[in-house]
């Protein structure tokens, strides 16, 4: 015990004597979940639309004000040349062109229906469907309001129509930070102790210490869980840190307790300090461990939900991701913040990683001894 | 304790193919100062790593402090210091922060602690650096504070590989002098060298070529076997002579006469 | 005498600044050659610089996809009638939902979302079919679990349109007056491979050039050996030339390696010009580079090398170049900060290129940025650098 006391002070001294670790230890991540909460959004604004428009009548004007009017369309100018959409695509000046055919407004009035055209970039396939969604919307809430003033707006008597009122629970105003702050808690809090514990480990191997550490009677578990109880430590500051600083800056609602977040923080920091150690045992230097590290976190970033919804991979990369422990603790801490979850409500995540956080830390530590001895 | 401290026989350690240690076979007594000679990959080294624990043998008996290096290196590891020949303290730690820190693992008292604390400070010669970071060190205290911190459990085996290379002349004789004075108390000291004016400093002297022996004895006896006047003829002596051998045994080796 | 001499000097001058080149172009290429060994013999590293840009390809091309299938939907029906059957058949209908009658009441909605049994919940009031054939308008109750916000938009929007069908299938909605044709230019099926195989090429690009640089320039000076370098007569621009062409030559295969999986797996078209893009690729490996040069300026081991370079060239690539994330719905603040990162411009170039076939006069103004921003990057790290040396 006395000895484990000894590393842990020892590790201690070493990380706060570093001026910059300590920066990149607290100050970082702060500004990290700052970057990341403003940079991940998934919505589309601002589409640069082009308006080829053959008609010029009032109506086509009133159509093109209804994209303009709201922050989804940015007006990036007016041609009478369909190729000028295309070459203002192929320099980045243009997104979307609104192509309104000659005879437009005459031909409403005679109940013909024109034909209006939408043409979007597709390189960005995602951003390219939404804005089109949108487009779609605006231009169906405009033949409404058209169809409803030409007929004074009564519908087809005899008939009554079904509307649909929504609730949108734990999260009424859609903010998209509520969700994935949260998630970035969980990214910053596997950065910390799987990187950082698997370069402090590897430091040692690089510089000789940990030849010295072997011929001392120090066993391996002493050695580990030196090493491992101040980062455990730091991962706690920093998860309280970042905690912090989501409930007060970002005022993301916790409505979950903070027990029991931080009980299973403890299940999670298990998975993410083995894999630091497994990390450890694979690489001989702090490059490569760096590497292995990030290597590590993208996958696991990408397979967690954090901003790729599972649902939607394909259904082989689904089975993959449950052998990600940043899946589960994503959707737990998602769950705990927003929903409040309790611990019987979030058993089906709770279960696979604690015997993920378990397996892995356990035999990261059997191939630790295997590699030193 | 025990009349011999290190006991080999037919020790082999090989990595794949390469023979690093070939069949060596030694006792060391208790309170001897026992040299390891031989030139850069003659496998001193590897032996010494072998008896630390940090190597399992390939083959052979060893026992060092009377444990089995198969079965007990744990208890091994209690009765040895090791001092490596690259510096391997902390270097962001201060002087006073490494000792404490090794005195910790070695599970030393407080008391215990403060009193070796103080004593490898003065007698190391090292009591204005205890807190300044060892980063900033010369070369020859950083080696000095390495011995202080292998021997701070007062160890009875105590094993130094190359601890003086990249240490000046002066500051060599004086590491010799705390040898001489530690294998006094009765600690067997186990070093390999290159410098064959160190190997003078030995009770005795093992001299290995390609992980074989090939002398062992007194440095006196070996200078009036060979008929001369230093180590370093006799080395080469007898390393040139190895060398001869091995060639023509090359050479007949390629006639497909195999010795 | 004076004037031969002078020309003496000159000849002299002449054969030795031919000798010069000569010299300096071996030194060059001997730091060169050394640095090589370094990447090849490091096979950890080399292993991920060519496979994480794989799986990144797989996992973005496959797996990035914002649409959401279906979503499990509770009714709770009320109504128990022919009309509300009738309605919960054309969610059914629809692609979007996969409903399931729920026979639990209103307070247990939150247990369901809690549990992720549903993500929405329809409730159907018990005077759902009498109000309908009354003709008096009825409110259909949608409950959404709106934790996920951007699902949650998607569910309110696919909900809409199954209302919208449903009404205008009984004729009790307004038919809108004209049509709507839609065109997808350059990626008519929307797929996200054609979006992210540029993407990953300028990520790795950017962690080979400005990332390996830093650390291995950082490595030298910890080791000492830069200080031995420092010694023999070697200039600093060779040492850093020496340096940094066995990562550009490494950059160019992983970016080739990507493109040729990106053109074969994932039938990525490449429209414009290939000396277009390799001119251009060379100019945004020069940035990054530069870029690298300039954190191992400011760095003395290894460690702070690899935290600094991945928070301000890695992090960056993925986060602020809308490599993954539109620039234009961040918020104002983090837009300007977004033209300080090279891949930013590099994205518009390659993927302009690559899929639109763009001219290098549409692509001018990214093209220019890259050049001023390697330029001012390369005139302080140089200068920077040397400064160094000499302390």
């Amino acid at each position: 015990m006395r000895r484990i006391v000894h590393m842990t002070q020892k590790e201690f001294r070493q990380v706060f004597r570093d001026k910059p670790m300590v920066a990149i230890i607290f100050a970082v991540p702060i500004v990290q979940l700052f970057i990341l909460a403003f940079a991940i959004t998934t919505e589309v604004k601002h589409t640069k639309l082009m308006v080829v428009d053959y008609d010029r009548s009032t109506v086509s004007k009133d159509l093109v004000l209804a994209f303009v009017h709201t922050d989804r369309f940015d007006l990036a100018g007016h041609t009478t040349d369909l190729r000028e959409v295309r070459e203002g695509m192929r320099g980045w000046e243009v997104q979307m062109g609104l192509v309104i055919p000659a005879g437009f407004g005459a031909d409403l009035v005679r109940g013909l229906k024109p034909q209006v055209q939408v043409v979007s970039d597709g390189v960005d396939g995602n951003s390219s469907g939404i804005a089109t969604g949108y487009a779609h919307g605006i231009l169906a809430g405009f033949g409404a309001d058209y169809a409803a003033v030409q007929d004074s707006g009564a519908p087809p008597a005899g008939l009554s129509s079904v509307r649909m009122e929504e609730r949108m629970w734990y999260n009424p105003d859609l903010s998209s930070q509520q969700f994935m702050v949260p998630g970035i808690v969980v990214v910053l809090l596997t950065i910390l102790p799987m990187m950082l514990s698997a370069m402090s480990l590897v430091k040692e191997k690089e510089i000789g210490t940990m030849e010295q550490l072997s011929v001392t009677p120090l066993r391996k578990h002493q050695l580990l869980a030196g090493k491992l109880i101040p980062f455990l430590f730091l991962s706690y500051v920093e998860l309280a840190i970042v905690t912090t600083v989501a409930v007060l800056i970002f005022r993301i609602p916790m409505n979950g307790s903070y027990m029991l977040l931080a009980l299973l923080a403890l299940l999670y920091l298990f998975a993410t300090l083995g894999l630091g150690i497994f990390i450890s045992t694979i690489t001989r230097s702090q490059q490569q461990a760096m590497f292995v590290a990030w290597f590590f976190m993208v996958f696991m970033i990408m397979m967690s939900g954090f901003f790729i919804p599972i649902e939607n991979m394909p259904p082989v990369l689904q089975k993959l991701t449950h052998l990600n422990t940043m899946r589960y603790f994503m959707s737990i801490i998602r769950d705990i913040f927003q929903k409040g979850s309790s611990l019987p409500f979030l058993l089906r995540d709770v279960v696979p990683l604690a015997a993920f956080g378990l397996t892995i830390f356990s035999v990261s530590v059997l191939a630790f001894r295997k590699r030193v001895g | 304790m025990h009349e011999t401290s290190v006991t080999t026989r037919e020790l082999t350690r090989r990595f794949g193919r390469f023979v690093a240690v070939d069949r060596v076979s030694i006792e060391v007594g208790s309170g001897e100062i026992f040299g390891f000679l031989g030139a850069n990959g003659a496998g001193k080294t590897t032996l010494i790593r072998v008896l630390c624990g940090l190597l399992k043998p390939t083959t052979g008996e060893a026992t060092v402090a009377g444990y089995d290096v198969y079965t007990q290196s744990e208890r091994i590891k209690q009765n040895i210091g090791y001092m490596s020949q690259r510096f391997s303290l902390y270097e962001d730690l201060t002087v006073a922060e490494n000792i404490e820190f090794y005195g910790g693992i070695y599970g030393l008292a407080r008391t215990k602690l403060r009193q070796k604390e103080k004593e490898i400070l003065k007698n190391f010669g090292l009591h204005r650096h205890a807190d300044s970071l060892t980063a900033g060190l010369p070369f020859g205290f950083k080696q000095r504070l390495a011995l202080g911190c292998a021997m701070l459990h007062e160890p009875p085996i105590l094993f130094l590989d190359e601890p003086t290379s990249g240490v000046d002349p002066r500051a060599r004789r004086e590491f010799w002098d705390t040898i001489h004075e530690t294998a006094g108390r009765g600690t067997t000291v186990l070093v390999t060298t290159h410098f064959m004016e160190e190997a003078e400093y030995c009770n005795r002297v093992l001299i290995m070529h390609v992980g074989r022996i090939i002398a062992l004895d007194t440095p006196d006896a070996l200078k009036s076997r060979f008929e001369k006047r230093t180590m370093q003829e006799v080395f080469l002596e007898l390393v040139g002579k190895e060398i001869g051998e091995t060639r023509t045994r090359g050479q007949h080796g390629e006639q497909g006469e195999k010795p | 005498m004076e004037r031969r001499a002078g020309e003496d000097d000159r000849l002299y001058r002449n054969a030795g600044r031919k000798e010069n080149v000569r010299t300096s172009r071996s030194r060059i290429l001997s730091i060169a050659h050394k640095e090589f060994f370094h990447i090849l013999r490091d096979f950890r590293t080399l292993i991920i610089v060519f496979l994480m840009p794989v799986v990144q390809l797989i996992m973005f091309g496959y797996a990035l996809n914002l649409e959401i299938q279906r979503v499990d939907a509770a009714v709770i029906d009320f109504s128990r009638s022919t009309a509300s059957r009738d309605l919960v058949e054309r969610f059914e209908g629809s692609r979007f939902f996969r409903p399931f009658y729920f026979e639990g009441g209103v307070s247990q909605v939150g247990d369901l979302f809690k549990s992720r049994a549903a993500r929405v919940a329809l409730i159907i009031p018990s005077d759902f079919e009498r109000q309908l054939l009354h003709a008096s308008p009825v409110s259909l109750q949608v409950l959404i679990d709106a934790s996920d916000s951007n699902a949650a938009t998607l569910i309110r929007n696919y909900c809409n349109q199954v209302l919208v069908d449903y009404n205008a299938s009984r004729g009790a909605q307004l038919p809108v007056p004209f049509d709507v044709r839609t065109a997808v230019l350059f990626n008519p099926n929307l797929k996200s491979s054609y979006f992210f195989v540029p993407g990953v090429i300028a990520m790795i690009l950017v962690m080979i050039s400005a990332l390996l640089t830093s650390i291995a320039i950082a490595r030298e000076k910890e080791t000492g050996t830069m200080e031995q370098m420092l010694v023999s007569p070697v200039l600093p621009h060779e040492i850093i030339l020496g340096k940094v062409l066995p990562y550009i030559a490494l950059a160019f295969a992983d970016a080739a390696v990507i493109l040729f999986v990106g053109l074969l797996v994932f039938r990525v078209p490449f429209v414009g010009s290939a000396v277009l893009l390799v001119l251009l690729t060379t100019l945004y490996i020069i940035t990054a580079l530069s870029l690298g040069l300039m954190i191992s300026t400011r760095v003395r081991t290894q460690q702070v090398a690899m935290m600094l370079a991945l928070t301000v060239t890695l992090l960056p690539t993925i986060l602020l170049s809308g490599l993954v994330f539109p620039i234009a719905s961040m918020p104002a603040a983090l837009q300007y900060v977004t033209y300080l990162v090279p891949a930013r411009y590099y994205l518009l170039i390659v993927r302009g290129i690559l899929l639109k076939g763009s001219l290098l006069g549409q692509l001018a103004a990214p093209a220019l940025s890259l050049v001023a921003m390697s330029l001012v990057l390369l005139v302080v790290s140089v200068r920077r650098f040397s400064m160094n040396l000499e302390r």
